[in-house]
């Protein structure tokens, strides 16, 4: 709770102009109808789920306080270790693989053109599918003896994707940006459009290129925009879950249990909802500290100030 | 100003178009096969025998009674949403107490809560409450894990409002609920129509909430029927992806009409 | 400072909130259902076999005051809602299961209704059954359910066209089998056996059956019993070598875990000739009847899992699912119509029913149908099997508690792509819960 306390002292400093303090500000009120909403269908399950994970409960007796018991089997657990890195690794790589394709993708839709509109809607049918029919999809596709890797076999070898960590790994990436991208996409679309004009008039006037104009003009505009769909990324990335399910069941062996899995393993299937539980809350507290990272980096939290204290 | 054509550009998007296709083409051919026509040809052959039959099994399978649920899910989610978090947006960015500030930060916890997570919790709290096997009670944490991300999106948008503009609204001695709704709702156009795709996509394809919290034929959800086409040890693939289509077809044209206003509308998400 | 402490505050009272209502949510098991008077939910595993299911509801509530309504449950996450919702006002009156250890656990809570009196008020609900079947369901010597739907033992199904073409036979022995395999690669067949091992639980059949055939049901048994040293013993380390010989051999191909046998991967390899055989529950028969009929028609085999020589366990065992069953809450308003309920499931409407969806019953009265099967030869062959079996294994994965079952699933699967050694594998399975 430190980074909070420190980011909300550098917020506090108010520029006590009395100008600034006529204009009709909201009060908590606006606020108070989500804010209680939320707590009532989001938190209060959530501070369950921090009560049971103190607790030893197969979903069918009564729970059973057991102190930390959950907790110290779970620091013991080489799987929960190996589930963190593999959500972080797979996190990584999908904003890696997502964020220059829907930047580039966003940036080209924004253009006036007819035939872009065609391929944009095309490129947006994916964001409508549920995640089952996307795996279900995509299993049929890569089976190695029918779907794509038996086509090309000089790309795939013997087409053991789902059989090696390497290659489950790439599939789930892979997979999550066929199906995120165009979410992303239109995200930059309409941050791109927005770009004034003028700016690209003038470069041109000053003979800079398109991939100069791309590099000092559309990524820097982009800059916003950046954080929104990465923060949406980070989460989206660390909370998947269907595409593990039916593509890789979390292999082979352990090598694709993601926490978000491994919590559902060890909470639906294997009906130990304390130590599902604990998961659960390592998987909430790790994105909250890269959310709240992102949120401090980039400065997304101090724009407010620094924008009205002008 | 006449500019030449982006060769690169295009050439990056024909790949894309490839790879967004192909598993689209997979499912069309699939659903217009039957069967053993699509296990002898596999998901990449061209289908030789046409047949409508996997849809007409679709609509005699109870589609219609999922269908009518899952809208109504789709428009209440949609309508709690674009009902709350407006005023929360504005009050996070407006707002000079620090309870809202500390809000903010509730909302981006609540951004890391994975659903399935909190389903026992939940289905208690939806069972205490009466809702159990009631839309309402889909309705009600649809909604809720849809506000974290929609208040990120939209006071990314409500940030970019300068704050001449407000001064210029407090000039003419504009009360608060004015500003909100003749100067932040009207800018906030593109962030309005986004966090409405995001929500409806999310209560549109939801299917863990439906799954725990309700359990009659009436109150079944599409995401909930695709099931009459799996067995215990099978899947009927072109029957799936059938009712997959069927599903998807509402939202594509929604999305087709609407699509010059919401990509407007989208115009400064987060960015300026 | 002060700032600070909303947080803590705020946990706290939410703590407090939330306990309060996992505290009441906990103790109101007993309080009524509330407005379903006269009515019984029968809860179900949703899939395409739920035709049958619909049919014999209506057929009851033509007659019973009390209506039973049939609650579909999307299949592959109905144990995951069935146990969220099992000790609550929620629950049905009678729902679907595995038998073993997947209603074990509901046992020990005291939730499930012994179904000792109905069976002292009509002795038809045991005797119309087939022992070997409604014994899986049989836990702390008492029974808890009914059959519901097919038998599904594991059966070795052939190609027999890729076998004519390599001049083999079906193998009745293991070491015959390791020859076909052999000729069959010679012959340029890349993977002898189809196994879909992305799913992982065709995988462990394989498991099933060899230490069957190698150390008899005896090991299993006290393996789950908690003897962990049974793992150990020396039969299981036969076992484990042979599998590994056939893994080895290249028997499977190279690419089996990323083939599936649940997107008809596996299948469509045996139909279309680039394997000649797959161990598979007898399901497999009626999916190739709708996906791959002509194969169906004139290619497709089965023959009982290969003997073992000097093995301890019976030939004529089987392993597989024995079928699922019925179970009845204790809370239930209306056992009376449970019963009448229950025992629509040896009548000869719910036996043809069955059969015309291709499951195979497992009442006594199923022998004088068969002929009415879709398949009689195929029908009459599996009835004979089960029936003749001295023992059906109950898989696994269902025997064993279901906590077990991710970590078995994960063993296996690395014993087979060599993550895992004799003694590696040894150890995991040492280390599953067992009760």
């Amino acid at each position: 709770m430190t980074t909070i306390t420190t980011v909300k002292t550098v917020e506090r400093r108010r520029p006590a102009g009395r100008s600034a303090a006529r204009v009709g500000r909201p009060g908590i009120a606006w606020a108070a109808p989500a804010a209680v909403f939320f707590v009532l269908f989001a938190i209060v399950p959530l501070v369950l789920v921090a009560v049971l994970s103190f607790m030893s409960w197969n979903g069918i007796g009564s729970p059973q306080f057991v102190g930390s018991d959950n907790w110290t089997k779970l620091f013991d657990d080489p799987v929960l270790v190996k589930s963190l890195w593999l959500s972080v690794l797979i996190t990584v790589l999908g904003v890696l693989v997502q964020t220059p394709l829907s930047i580039v993708l966003g940036a080209w839709a924004a253009g006036q053109q007819r035939n872009r509109a065609v391929l944009s809607a095309i490129f947006f049918v994916p964001l409508l599918l549920s995640a089952t029919a996307v795996s279900v999809l995509w299993r049929a596709l890569l089976d190695p003896n029918f779907g794509v890797p038996a086509q090309a076999k000089w790309l795939f070898g013997d087409g053991n994707l789902l059989g090696m960590q390497s290659g489950a790994i790439g599939v789930l990436v892979f997979v999550g940006a066929w199906q995120y991208v165009p979410f992303h996409t239109l995200i930059y679309q309409g941050a791109a459009r927005a770009i004034p004009k003028v700016l690209y008039q003038a470069a041109e006037i000053d003979g800079a290129g398109r991939v100069r104009q791309f590099f000092h003009i559309t990524l820097p505009q982009l800059r916003n925009t950046m954080i929104t769909s990465g923060i949406i990324m980070v989460v989206g990335g660390l909370t998947t879950f269907d595409t593990v399910l039916i593509l890789t069941q979390g292999g082979p062996g352990t090598d694709t249990t993601i926490s978000a899995y491994y919590m559902y393993q060890k909470a639906f299937k294997g009906f130990d909802f304390g130590v599902g539980s604990a998961v659960a809350l390592v998987l909430v507290v790790v994105a909250t500290v890269i959310s709240l990272v992102m949120v401090r980096l980039s400065g997304y939290d101090k724009m407010r100030s620094a924008m009205e204290g002008l | 100003m006449k500019r030449r054509p982006n060769y690169l550009a295009g050439l990056g998007s024909l790949v894309w178009l490839g790879l967004v296709a192909l598993p689209l083409y997979v499912m069309l051919s699939a659903t217009l096969q039957s069967r053993s026509d699509y296990t002898a040809n596999g998901p990449l052959g061209i289908p030789d025998n046409l047949t409508l039959d996997n849809y007409t099994n679709v609509f005699s399978s109870g589609f219609g009674q999922y269908f009518l649920n899952t809208l109504i899910v789709t428009v209440a989610v949609v309508a709690i949403v674009l009902l709350l978090v407006p005023p929360l947006a504005y009050a996070i960015v407006r707002s000079r107490g620090r309870v809202t500030t500390g809000v903010f930060r509730l909302f981006l916890l609540g951004l890391a809560i994975p659903a399935q997570a909190v389903i026992v919790p939940m289905f208690y709290v939806i069972s205490q409450a009466g809702l159990y096997d009631n839309l309402i009670g889909v309705i009600l944490p649809t909604a809720a894990f849809s506000l974290p991300m929609c208040a990120l999106i939209l006071t990314g948008v409500m940030r970019d409002i300068t704050s001449d503009l407000y001064e210029a609204m407090a000039m003419d001695g504009a009360p608060t609920w004015r500003v909100f709704f003749q100067l932040v709702l009207p800018l906030s156009k593109g962030g309005l129509s986004t966090i409405t795709v995001f929500s409806a996509l999310q209560a549109w394809n939801g299917f863990l909430f439906p799954l725990v919290l309700t359990q009659s034929e009436s109150t079944k959800v599409i995401t909930l029927g695709l099931y009459n086409f799996q067995t215990q040890y099978g899947i009927n693939i072109p029957g799936l992806l059938a009712a997959v289509v069927v599903s998807m077809l509402p939202i594509l044209l929604v999305y087709l009409f609407a699509r010059r206003t919401l990509v407007q509308g989208l115009m400064g998400v987060g960015g300026k | 400072m002060k700032k600070r402490a909303w947080f803590p505050r705020a946990a706290a009272a939410g703590a407090a909130l939330a306990l309060g209502l996992s505290l009441s949510a906990c103790g109101s098991g007993d309080s009524s259902g509330g407005g379903d008077g006269g009515k019984i939910h029968v809860l179900v595993y949703g899939d395409s076999a739920n035709k049958v299911e619909k049919q014999i509801v209506a057929e009851f509530n033509k007659t019973s005051k009390v209506k039973a309504v049939l609650d579909t449950i999307p299949g592959a996450n109905y144990q995951q809602k069935l146990q969220t919702i099992i000790n609550t006002d929620q629950a049905p009156d009678v729902f679907f299961n595995w038998g073993g250890g997947s209603i074990k656990p509901f046992v020990d809570a005291g939730l499930l209704l012994p179904l000792d009196d109905f069976i002292a008020k009509d002795s038809g609900l045991q005797s119309n059954f087939l022992p070997s079947v409604f014994n899986a369901a049989v836990v702390d010597g008492k029974s808890y359910g009914v059959p519901m739907r097919g038998t599904q033992p594991v059966i070795l199904f052939n190609n027999g066209n890729v076998l004519k073409d390599a001049g083999v036979e079906p193998p009745k022995t293991w070491d015959e089998l390791l020859d076909v395999v052999k000729t069959l690669k010679d012959k340029g067949v890349t993977t002898p056996i189809a196994l879909g091992g992305g799913d992982k639980w065709p995988t462990l059949m394989w498991f099933e059956y060899v230490y069957d055939r190698v150390a008899g049901p005896e090991l299993f048994e006290k393996a789950l019993g908690g003897d962990k040293e049974a793992w150990a013993s020396a039969d299981s380390k036969k076992a484990l070598s042979m599998l590994k010989e056939l893994v080895d051999t290249g028997a499977f191909g190279k690419n089996f875990d990323s083939v599936k046998y649940t997107d008809q991967g596996s299948v469509t390899l045996l139909a279309k000739g680039k394997a000649a055989f797959e161990l598979m529950g007898s399901w497999e028969y009626s999916q190739h009847q709708t996906d791959n009929p002509e194969f169906a028609k004139d290619g497709l085999g089965y023959t009982t899992f290969p003997t073992i020589e000097g093995g301890k366990g019976d030939p004529a065992n089987v392993v597989g699912n024995t079928n699922n069953f019925y179970s009845v809450l204790k809370k239930t308003k209306h056992p009376e119509a449970v019963a009448d309920f229950l025992k629509l499931m040896y009548s000869d409407k719910f036996v043809k029913a069955q059969l015309g969806i291709g499951n195979l019953p497992t009442t006594t009265n199923t022998e004088k149908f068969l002929d009415t099967s879709a398949s009689p030869e195929y029908s009459k062959f599996q009835f004979d099997l089960v029936k003749k079996a001295p023992s059906f294994q109950l898989s696994w994965d269902q025997a064993y508690p279901q906590s077990a079952a991710d970590a078995m699933h994960t063993a296996i699967q690395q014993f087979f792509n060599g993550q895992l050694d004799a003694d590696g594998f040894i150890k995991a399975m040492q280390a599953l819960p067992t009760s």
